[in-house]
């Protein structure tokens, strides 16, 4: 494939999706400069690698090369914490907290008052695998397997992933301040 | 609560339950009371989320970066980038972006030509308490100055000789791309001679433009644009001397 058809290809394939790869990118670096370098990253990568595109779903196609070119970044500049699978499973083993009583729900009405800031920053809080499932669902609008894809797990650990990190936040927004 | 029963819930409100499960699902959140308050509580939260996070949208200049390496691949490395090496890397991406502008036209940033452009860093230059961002009559020391700030230090000459003495140099912004800017000084004339990647000749021969004469020459793959109000024939003079001029130390 030449330069042109690549250019072709690339403008079709994954221009489109440049909004959602950088929203995610931002997601998983934290920052605008570190996502806008991810992006132009996965972009080269991209780029390279549309001759073996075979075609389907553009869109995922695209946000798993931004979320390994953005995980490849986090093990080059963060502490390994961050990515280690050890750290996810201490978050795994998280005791979640006792449901609120029942009745007027008033951890609901916190969360439905938590405004843009507060609502960023817990979910920046937490651990990026998880963060990055909740953002591609809710943010996003992925559905579970198209998640599955992109991150690379079955989608059971979707569900898992995607449950604790609303309970995370919940418990977060919940907490009277 | 039990775990497979907040994944129950949380795959419910996505829509993601099989319609066996559905059914089965809608019947206990009717009875589980801690069931149907924790469903509330994750609405909310993706509503709130829905609402009140906004999709980000990619910059403009990331567009542009974007689609100036689909263009000139080859100025990206697949490496991580860091400190300076980085920078440099960044403004070749703004080098390739700017030079695709010039070819349309300077893109969304500004749809003026670049000879006004130039102009227009050239009166800014004159009208700041300095026109110069590294002041220096040495070559050897304006050359590395734009080491780091720029992926390629712009040719320095020395023309001391012939009359017009090395000021300094700075960065000037043309049409979003930074690009590197030597000042000389004729008399009290001060000359701002911009290093530009070459993408076309300009439409129309420079003029000049609200008193400054213009100069362009082309020299390899770079184009040189000279602006100072020195009369045109000693301006031109300037040019000859600067392309004729030795670089090297």
């Amino acid at each position: 494939m030449d330069r042109g058809d690549s250019s072709t290809r690339f403008a079709n394939v994954v221009t489109p999706h440049l909004d959602d790869a950088y929203g995610l990118a931002r997601w998983v670096t934290g920052n605008r400069a570190d996502a806008e370098d991810v992006v132009q990253e996965a972009c080269l990568r991209a780029f390279r690698g549309i001759g073996g595109f075979t075609g389907g779903n553009d869109r995922a196609w695209v946000l798993t090369i931004v979320r390994n070119t953005a995980y490849d970044w986090l093990r080059k500049n963060r502490s390994p914490a961050v990515v280690h699978v050890d750290d996810l499973e201490a978050v795994e083993r998280m005791q979640l907290a006792d449901d609120a009583p029942a009745g007027d729900n008033p951890e609901a009405a916190l969360i439905a008052r938590a405004d843009e800031v507060r609502l960023e920053a817990a979910i920046a809080s937490l651990p990026v695998m998880f963060r990055e499932t909740l953002v591609l669902r809710d943010v996003h609008g992925l559905d579970y397997r198209e998640i599955a894809t992109i991150t690379d797990v079955p989608i059971g650990t979707v569900m898992s992933r995607l449950a604790r990190a609303r309970r995370r936040v919940i418990d977060m927004l919940g907490a009277d301040r | 609560m039990t775990e497979n029963d907040r994944l129950l819930l949380n795959a419910y409100i996505d829509g993601e339950l099989d319609p066996a499960h559905l059914l089965e699902f809608e019947r206990r959140l009717a009875e589980d009371s801690a069931l149907a308050d924790e469903r509330i509580r994750i609405e909310t939260l993706r509503s709130a989320v829905r609402q009140r996070l906004p999709r980000a949208t990619a910059s403009r200049e990331l567009r542009r970066r974007v689609a100036a390496l689909t263009r000139r691949p080859q100025l990206l490395s697949t490496n991580w980038r860091t400190g300076w090496a980085s920078m440099a890397a960044s403004t070749a991406i703004a080098f390739a972006a700017g030079s695709i502008a010039t070819l349309v036209g300077l893109g969304p940033g500004s749809r003026e030509p670049v000879p006004e452009l130039l102009v227009a860093s050239h009166m800014r230059a004159l009208m700041a308490s300095q026109s110069v961002d590294v002041a220096s009559s040495d070559r050897h020391t304006v050359k590395p100055w734009f080491n780091g700030k720029l992926p390629e230090s712009p040719r320095v000459v020395d023309l001391a000789s012939q009359g017009f003495p090395l000021v300094g140099g700075r960065i000037d912004v043309i049409g979003l791309t930074p690009v590197p800017t030597l000042v000389y000084r004729a008399r009290l004339h001060v000359i701002s001679v911009t290093e530009l990647p070459l993408s076309r000749r300009a439409s129309a021969p420079p003029h000049p433009i609200d008193g400054y004469n213009v100069v362009e020459w082309i020299d390899g793959p770079l184009a040189y644009w000279a602006v100072s109000d020195l009369a045109a024939p000693e301006l031109e003079n300037f040019a000859r001397a600067f392309r004729a001029g030795d670089a090297e130390p």
